[in-house]
């Protein structure tokens, strides 16, 4: 399992309804998208990082871990915005609000991030898959992601085992022998991946299977006062930051 | 290659979205429809879905000695078809976002617009082209894989040159400020993808004839001959 689902699966909202989280996590994100970047985002990760480490009860260094891969997404996506080209000064030179648009970017997307990653740390995904249904996405697409979902991590394993084997055996020690093993493992995780299904077909097969996939979704009812802690947090970040511009910065 | 979350302003993001949704409903509808006709589809859909999920985990080295991965746009598109891999390649990018925080929800149609629509469409058209010009398979794979990358990369470049245009050049100078940024990492990588993706076709070929044969990537073979001949 993945270091985020696995969290997930521990999180002390894990018996939340997913709606509750998606409004909260989702509804942040938004905030961060929409909201003025300054003083927006940095209330909105404020907010997101203290749910988190709060009541969602998320671990700081695995959060880290995970916020870690976004953020060098957003300092490598801001850097371009530091470069005009073209300009009087020359083909390529320093943008004028460079910095200012740049710093913005990287609060905004930061912020954001965390919002998703306030869903992703208290949600499994094996929750809200089965609920989509209800939300209009086909039941075909439904089982088609369920069972990508759980395949996934069996290949996944794989892959890990493979590579250990072929490190093992020196399959790694010069440029073309990693290509060779490279693409074994691709090959390899084909043939495994089209094997379980055909063994999961056959064993379904033996069970009746009708096409539909019947999984267990544990039960667990919205809560009307989350939902309206969140709703006073989202406006109450929306008017905040509306104020602080306004008024204070 | 993946926007990240909140990079896009909303309108943006919003627009990106509804240019994926016709590619992606249509998808959908044709998967549902394979599905309710062959329910045993379920699985192996699921497993192709897997596969290119999967995919995007290997490391490929890279010319600078770094590592990166594949995107997988290619081989899925050729083994898979386009219309399959918009859906299956939007779930994959759900799933990056959701278990790996690579890409975001607000940004999906964008990245899916360029990986799972976009990449796939171009890489093969290029794959058909080729075939239908008799050059050897693994030279229309590589092309095919190469045109994959390389036509994701560019769409990426075109959306974040829209959404931040030059302070004096405007869209054209973003768009050779971003494209040459990404040109430096993305066009070895887009080499290396296809020479990848054509290392596992041969040994596909070599080892699951039956499966290829079956997604059509293979023509069955003739009942005088040994070997399938490729389409």
């Amino acid at each position: 399992m993945l270091p985020i689902d696995a969290a997930a699966h521990r999180s002390g909202w894990r018996h939340r309804h997913p709606l509750e989280k998606a409004v909260l996590g989702l509804g942040l994100t938004l905030s961060a998208v929409c909201l003025p970047a300054w003083p927006g985002a940095p209330l909105v990760a404020a907010a997101a990082l203290l749910v988190l480490l709060g009541p969602a009860r998320v671990p700081g260094r695995q959060l880290w871990r995970a916020f870690r891969v976004p953020l060098g997404f957003c300092v490598t996506g801001a850097v371009p915005l530091l470069f005009q080209i073209g300009g009087t000064g020359g083909l390529v030179t320093w943008a004028p609000d460079g910095p200012g648009e740049a710093t913005r970017l990287l609060l905004r997307t930061s912020a954001a991030s965390l919002g998703v990653l306030l869903f992703a740390f208290t949600t499994p995904v094996s929750d809200v898959l089965p609920r989509l249904v209800r939300a209009g996405v086909p039941a075909p697409v439904v089982d088609v992601a369920l069972v990508m979902y759980r395949i996934s991590f069996l290949l996944l394993d794989t892959v890990g085992q493979i590579r250990q084997a072929q490190a093992a055996r020196l399959g790694h020690t010069s440029r073309a022998a990693a290509w060779r093993s490279l693409a074994g493992q691709g090959a390899t995780v084909f043939v495994r991946a089209f094997d379980r299904a055909q063994r999961m077909q056959a064993g379904l097969a033996g069970r009746g299977y009708d096409g539909t996939l019947r999984v267990l979704v544990p039960t667990a009812a919205v809560s009307a006062r989350f939902l309206g802690a969140t709703a006073g947090l989202l406006a109450g970040i929306g008017v905040l930051t509306l104020v602080l511009e306004r008024f204070v910065l | 290659m993946h926007i990240a979350e909140g990079y896009l302003p909303p309108l943006h993001a919003a627009a990106w979205g509804a240019a994926s949704a016709p590619f992606v409903i249509h998808g959908a509808r044709a998967l549902s429809r394979e599905v309710k006709s062959h329910p045993e589809s379920t699985l192996l859909l699921g497993a192709s879905g897997a596969f290119t999920f999967v995919l995007s985990a290997l490391k490929i080295p890279s010319v600078t000695g770094s590592c990166s991965h594949p995107t997988g746009t290619g081989l899925g598109a050729i083994l898979f078809r386009p219309p399959a891999m918009a859906v299956l390649g939007t779930i994959t990018l759900l799933f990056q976002a959701l278990l790996l925080a690579h890409g975001g929800l607000t940004t999906l149609g964008a990245n899916a617009f360029s990986m799972a629509i976009a990449g796939p469409w171009a890489g093969y058209a290029v794959y058909r082209l080729l075939r239908r010009l008799a050059l050897p398979p693994m030279v229309c794979v590589f092309f095919g894989a190469f045109a994959a990358d390389l036509s994701t990369y560019c769409v990426t470049s075109v959306q974040l040159a829209l959404a931040f245009p030059d302070p004096s050049s405007g869209f054209a100078g973003a768009l050779a400020k971003f494209g040459g940024i990404f040109a430096v990492t993305q066009i070895p990588l887009a080499v290396s993808e296809g020479l990848l993706t054509v290392l596992v076709m041969r040994l596909l070929s070599q080892s699951s004839t039956g499966e290829l044969v079956r997604l059509g990537v293979l023509a069955p073979a003739r009942p005088d001959s040994t070997e399938a001949v490729a389409r």
